[in-house]
């Protein structure tokens, strides 16, 4: 430890002196733009990047519709999830090699149509991908853990072969493609198409074990919840197109540099109210998608779902949609007074409230849910003190770190079978087969506790925090997450010191069918640590370590969880180079420079968080490792009833839920309830009435359908009656008026035949008048 | 007896018939279809019925030789060489059906074939 | 006008009174339950039908047709009422089949006698002996006790009344259409298929050479020949007259000598030179209707495949017959006295009587 103590102190001295260095070169070129420099040209192969995953999902249907019985679905999808993290980094080569510039790569034709003459009276949304450092950033984190996590799964889901399996690989690839186009369209309803198919894989998959009432109703409420955000976020698409006429980011920028402009110069009051929406608007969505305060209560539900999905899409990718979305718009979020404002106590309220929640859950998967909450409301403080840089790097950082607890929190509940409470774990970095794990699980809890100096996650946050102390107006939101960056630190080192530390115990979970087929697995399991004496009942039972698919992945992500300090740890690194060379960029205009108690704020936070960290870690050290004899207790207990009804409280999360409950889905409720009597009685009435009509026509007519085909004809000759009958009286009155009109026929009119003449033959002549005249005439 | 086989002198140019014989021969043939009617609708022998149904083909061709004397053409004959031949076909299959009918209820009875009431 | 109309060929007050006559005749004539006065009716009927056609022969007698069409109809419609009143479907048949002899007699007064012949042939030849087979096929197996007894279905008509009203008003209804739209007809005066002797040269031959006119070594003469070196055409020149007489010319050639030209107006012209009714309705049928033949051939050929097809088809008695069957069998054994014989309730009964194979006759 004290040769690891020497080494944190040698990078601190260099590392931070470098940072310190290149922050002020950083913050000393202010760039008030839209962010958005000059076009060039890549080549269209790029355009297959989300394509390849589409193809994946096709495949993976084709799998369940032949019925594959293999795992065939997850080497598809963990080749094609490659193959298109491969077209990344070329995409990443040729960004890297335009700083500040974009591409467009036109895919095909999509959403084009007029209904005027005039410019703005027509709608074009290609399917064109726009490809900036921002696009690749993004792009590269999302295929790339993407292709890490469906390795992980094509062990994870392994006691699902067949159907389910290939299911969750066709929504696993959906979602990469639909992330892929809301990260990489090149207009607003790309990325709304993005947004909502990404939403649409997160509700397959939280529901994928659809037998579950919990899952269904998790992924029920993530759905809807993610609606209203939905709601904002077409709002302010459909507000943006109705303000600049178009729906494309350059077209949009290009057009909001007037508004940037008077925004510079504080001329809030020119800027028409309608444009300073917008940004508002899309904030809902952002704060619906990336579970944010009034919205975050689907997140942790979300657990529900296979944990591959929650490190994927509810850690590591979807859930930063929204901060994507706020990066990526940030020259409107300029243009407008308040949105940065709300953006930014937005997300530190958030951070704050799921850290006190994560502080008093007790299950492992459901603390790093409200710790990813958390660490969202960090990225939307980032993006809202103005800081910019802060909250996309503090993505990417924690894209890596949270996948990999998360990963780690499966790979335990996969061993325990379904084994996810604190208090029933003890040990496991002692068993054999979970070395990996506990690694991997402390790599991940120093990231996020933000241990100085040798994480990534240290500097990111550390950029916010420096950021939001910066600027004289976010203080107090500086404070708020100083505060929350002790009660990270607490929460995230409880679950380690609780769960793989300390003495060896374990219960298994509910989930033991799912181990059947596992058996062989764990043949050689420990039989050392006294499981039989707890007394569980389930004394055959054993834990299965995870094989290697697991365990590769959780390697190559502790990799990367500290390769990510290369990139973050200079103030003008490669990550934020990234992010101000696209159009998020724009918002490195503030020059703040507010003090912290007299010095430079990011400096000092270099210091202040690290003792806060430091400080946290401590504490979980002595409340829950040292000295702890058992699983379920801790020194912790007894400091609960000294802080009130408190900790009940934050276990059951501050009571939010039965507060909406309360609030929105009681009311809603009885009005649906009223709104189902209405329905039944006046619509449903209504239509039955023009239902019975003819009901009970029919029932006065259905006996003369009685099948005797004798009535038939007779119902047949007597309509011809009637009809002859009609004719008849018709005809004759006709008659009746037309004879008042005309001279009277004689005796000798038509029908009979002219008297004979008495010297011809009577019949020859009576028969034939003509044959008559032609007798006269030989005559 | 020149006046009694008028109308039945063959020779290569046959008298006109005057309205008032066509009259006659018409009215022979609407009774002789009411007639079939009636017995159709009465009737609950299913061969009675088709009987009937003849007869109605018999009046109708009455009429289509009457109109074709009339016109002094034969355009109505060749008509009920048809009409022969549509009776023909519909003995053939009707009775066919009878017979089915007959064997799958041993009875000839129309009444009982109301599956399709309503 | 149309009791104008009417009333110049039929006294419409007669005609209404013989339909309503005969629509009450025929209701009692009809077979029906209780008291049935078919006599009663059937004399009823008759005396409506006579009425009617006394009511379309009173107006004017100048017009009456001869007294065969009066004798004919009078056949037509009293058998077709004997068609429809007889309880035996046998004796319906046999009476259809004298309508159909009538109603030969009434197209032979209407110079149709291809066409009366082929009625007989084909309605009283083949189509009544096919109903009279059937008649025989499906006929109830009489049990011992009543040999002659009816079917009930042959003894009670249905709504006999109801019928004979409806129909009552259709045929007042069709009259009186038929005399008014009669009597804005015109009948024809020409008989328009005469020139077609044109296309009977033999005919012609052997007629003008039964007069006198033509020798025996002389032949109708042909035309130039065509330029290709075919024959010219024969050289008839005969059209119907304005009095329906055919007229014209014939050339005819005798050995090489020469031509001579016979015309309609010699003196010795064969006054029945002209188109015999079958030949008229031959030359109708195939150069005016050669679609209608193929179509009569088509449906004919259908209904002979359909037969043979229905014919083959085997049938089983349906539940309810069953159940019927059953129980009339059952009852005359009661009736009999024997118990123990082979229709016992729960006996299913022998293939022969229920498969439809008639061979196995009555049991």
């Amino acid at each position: 430890m004290s040769g690891l103590a020497g080494q944190l102190a040698i990078m601190h001295e260099t590392l931070g002196s470098l940072a310190l260095a290149a922050g002020d070169a950083a913050h000393a070129q202010p760039r008030f733009g839209t962010g958005v420099g000059a076009k060039f040209d890549v080549p269209r192969l790029f355009g297959l990047i989300p394509f390849i995953p589409l193809l994946a999902c096709a495949l993976c249907g084709l799998c369940a519709a032949m019925k594959v019985k293999t795992k065939l679905p997850a080497a598809i999808t963990v080749g094609c999830l490659l193959a298109s993290f491969g077209l990344t980094i070329g995409l990443y080569a040729q960004v890297h090699a335009n700083p500040g510039d974009f591409a467009i790569i036109h895919a095909f034709e999509w959403i084009n149509f007029q209904w005027g003459q005039s410019e703005a009276q027509s709608l074009t949304a290609n399917f064109s991908f726009y490809a900036d450092s921002l696009t690749a950033l993004w792009m590269l984190f999302v295929t790339g853990l993407a292709t890490l996590i469906a390795l992980y799964a094509s062990e994870y889901m392994s006691h699902d072969v067949g159907q389910g399996y290939c299911r969750f690989f066709m929504a696993f690839s959906l979602f990469v493609f639909s992330m892929a186009c809301l990260v990489m369209g090149d207009n607003l309803a790309l990325l709304f198409l993005g947004w909502e198919g990404v939403g649409l894989c997160s509700y397959l998959l939280i529901g994928y074990f659809y037998k579950k009432p919990s899952a269904v109703a998790a992924a029920k409420k993530a759905f809807v919840v993610n609606r209203i955000g939905d709601l904002g976020l077409s709002l302010g698409v459909m507000l943006a197109f109705v303000q600049f006429g178009s729906l494309e980011y350059a077209e949009i920028f290009r057009k909001a540099e007037p508004f940037l402009a008077l925004a510079r110069d504080g001329q809030w009051q020119d800027i028409p109210w309608t444009v300073q929406l917008i940004p508002i608007l899309l904030t809902i969505g952002a704060f619906g998608k990336s579970a944010q305060l009034p919205l975050y209560v689907w997140l942790p539900d979300a657990m529900e779902g296979p944990t591959p999905v929650s490190a994927l899409i509810h850690a590591a990718t979807m859930v930063t949609a929204g901060v994507y979305l706020v990066a990526r718009m940030f020259p409107l979020f300029l243009v407008s007074e308040h949105a940065l404002t709300i953006v930014a106590w937005g997300g530190a309220l958030t951070a704050l409230l799921a850290a006190t929640i994560g502080m008093a859950q007790f299950d492992i998967k459901r603390i790093m849910a409200y710790s990813t909450v958390s660490q969202l409301g960090y990225m939307f403080c980032g993006l809202g003190v103005m800081g910019v840089m802060g909250g996309p790097a503090h993505v990417f950082t924690h894209a890596f770190f949270k996948a990999m607890l998360f990963l780690a929190c499966g790979a335990v509940m996969h061993g325990f079978a379904g084994q996810l409470d604190l208090r029933k774990l003890s040990g496991l970095g002692k068993m054999p087969g979970w070395r990996i794990v506990t690694v991997a699980m402390f790599v991940g809890c120093i990231n996020l506790a933000g241990v100085p100096f040798i994480t990534a996650g240290f500097y990111s946050k550390d950029t916010i925090l420096g950021d939001a102390f910066a600027n004289p107006a976010m203080v107090p939101i500086g404070w708020i997450l100083l505060i929350t960056a002790g009660l990270t630190a607490y929460y995230t080192f409880r679950v380690f010191f609780r769960v793989f530390v300390g003495p060896a115990y374990y219960e298994p979970g509910d989930e033991l069918h799912a181990h059947d087929d596992h058996s062989h697995d764990h043949a050689h399991a420990n039989k050392d640590h006294g499981h039989d004496s707890h007394g569980h009942g389930h004394s055959a039972w054993q834990p299965h370590p995870p094989g290697w698919a697991i365990n590769t992945v959780l390697i190559l992500l502790t990799i990367l969880s500290f390769a990510a300090i290369v990139t973050v740890f200079k103030a003008d690194g490669w990550l934020y180079r990234m992010v101000t060379n696209s159009s998020a960029g724009a918002g490195i205009a503030a020059d703040h420079h507010h003090k912290f108690f007299g010095f430079d704020a990011h400096a000092a936070m270099k210091v202040v968080s690290g003792i806060v960290a430091i400080a946290g870690i401590a504490v979980a050290f002595v409340l829950h490792y040292s000295g702890r004899t058992s699983a379920a207790t801790s020194k912790a207990d007894s400091l609960v009833p000294m802080l009130g009804p408190i900790p009940r409280w934050a276990q059951n999360k501050w009571y939010v839920d039965e507060f909406y409950h309360f609030l929105f889905v009681r009311p809603l409720w009885l009005l649906s309830v009223v709104f189902a009597a209405i329905d039944k009685v006046l619509v449903d009435g209504l239509v039955n009435v023009f239902g019975w009509v003819p009901k009970a026509l029919a029932k006065t007519a259905r006996p003369l359908q009685n099948g005797v085909l004798h009535d038939y004809a007779l119902r047949m000759a007597g309509g011809v009656a009637l009809l002859l009958l009609i004719i008849v009286l018709m005809v004759n009155r006709g008659d009746r008026t037309s004879a008042a009109a005309s001279i009277p026929p004689t005796d000798n009119s038509i029908g009979t035949l002219p008297a004979a003449p008495a010297a011809v033959d009577p019949i020859a002549v009576s028969l034939d008048p003509i044959r008559a005249k032609a007798q006269e005439a030989v005559r | 007896m020149n006046t009694l086989f008028c109308t039945l002198a063959q020779s290569g140019w046959p008298e006109p018939m005057p309205t008032g014989t066509l009259f006659h021969y018409l009215v022979i043939s609407a009774a002789m279809f009411v007639i079939g009617l009636i017995g159709f609708v009465t009737r609950r022998n299913l061969i009675i019925m088709f009987l009937c149904t003849e007869l109605m083909f018999q009046a109708a061709g009455l009429s289509l030789i009457a109109f074709s004397r009339f016109h002094l053409n034969h355009t109505g004959e060749t008509f009920v060489i048809f009409v022969l031949t549509v009776a023909a076909a519909e003995a053939a299959l009707a009775l066919a059906l009878v017979v089915l009918l007959f064997r799958r209820k041993e009875s000839l009875d129309a009444e009982r074939w109301a599956e399709l009431r309503g | 006008m149309v009791e104008l109309a009417l009333a110049n060929l039929a006294s419409p007050a007669l005609l209404y009174a013989g339909c309503a006559l005969g629509a009450i005749g025929i209701a009692l004539a009809l077979p029906r339950k209780g008291v049935s006065p078919q006599i009663v009716g059937a004399l009823i009927a008759g005396a409506g039908l006579g009425a009617m056609l006394l009511a379309i022969g009173i107006v004017n007698p100048r017009v009456l047709p001869n007294y065969h069409f009066y004798i004919f109809g009078f056949i037509a419609l009293g058998a077709s009422l004997r068609v429809i009143t007889h309880p035996r479907p046998v004796y319906a048949a046999l009476y259809f089949i004298l309508t159909i002899l009538a109603s030969a007699g009434l197209y032979v007064l209407m110079s149709a006698e291809f066409m009366a012949f082929a009625l007989i042939i084909v309605y009283a030849g083949a189509i009544l002996i096919t109903y009279l087979f059937v008649i025989m096929l499906a006929t109830e197996t009489p049990t011992a006790d009543a040999v002659e007894a009816l079917s009930e279905y042959d003894r009670y008509s249905r709504e006999p009344v109801l019928g004979s009203i409806t129909g009552l008003v259709l045929l007042a209804g069709l009259t009186t259409l038929i005399g008014r739209g009669v009597g804005e007809m015109q009948p024809a005066s020409i008989y328009t298929n005469a020139d077609r002797i044109e296309w009977l040269p033999r005919k012609v031959e052997q007629s003008l050479r039964r007069a006198g006119l033509m020798l025996p070594d002389e032949h109708i003469a042909r035309g130039e020949p065509a330029a290709n070196g075919a024959p010219g055409p024969l050289l008839i020149s005969l059209n119907p007259g304005p009095d329906g007489a055919i007229v014209g010319s014939v050339t005819v050639a005798y050995g090489q000598a020469g031509t001579k030209v016979i015309s309609s107006d010699d003196p010795n012209w064969p006054a029945d030179l002209g188109i015999s009714n079958p030949e008229g309705v031959g030359f109708t049928l195939l150069a005016d209707h050669p679609g209608g033949i193929e179509v009569a051939g088509v449906i004919l050929l259908m209904a002979m495949l359909g037969a043979v097809v229905l014919a083959r088809r085997k049938v089983q008695l349906d539940e309810d017959a069953r159940r019927d069957l059953m129980a009339r069998r059952q009852s005359e054994q009661l009736a009999r006295g024997g118990v123990n014989e082979p229709f016992a309730a729960n006996t299913p009964l022998a293939p022969s009587t229920l498969s439809g194979n008639w061979e196995g006759g009555a049991a």
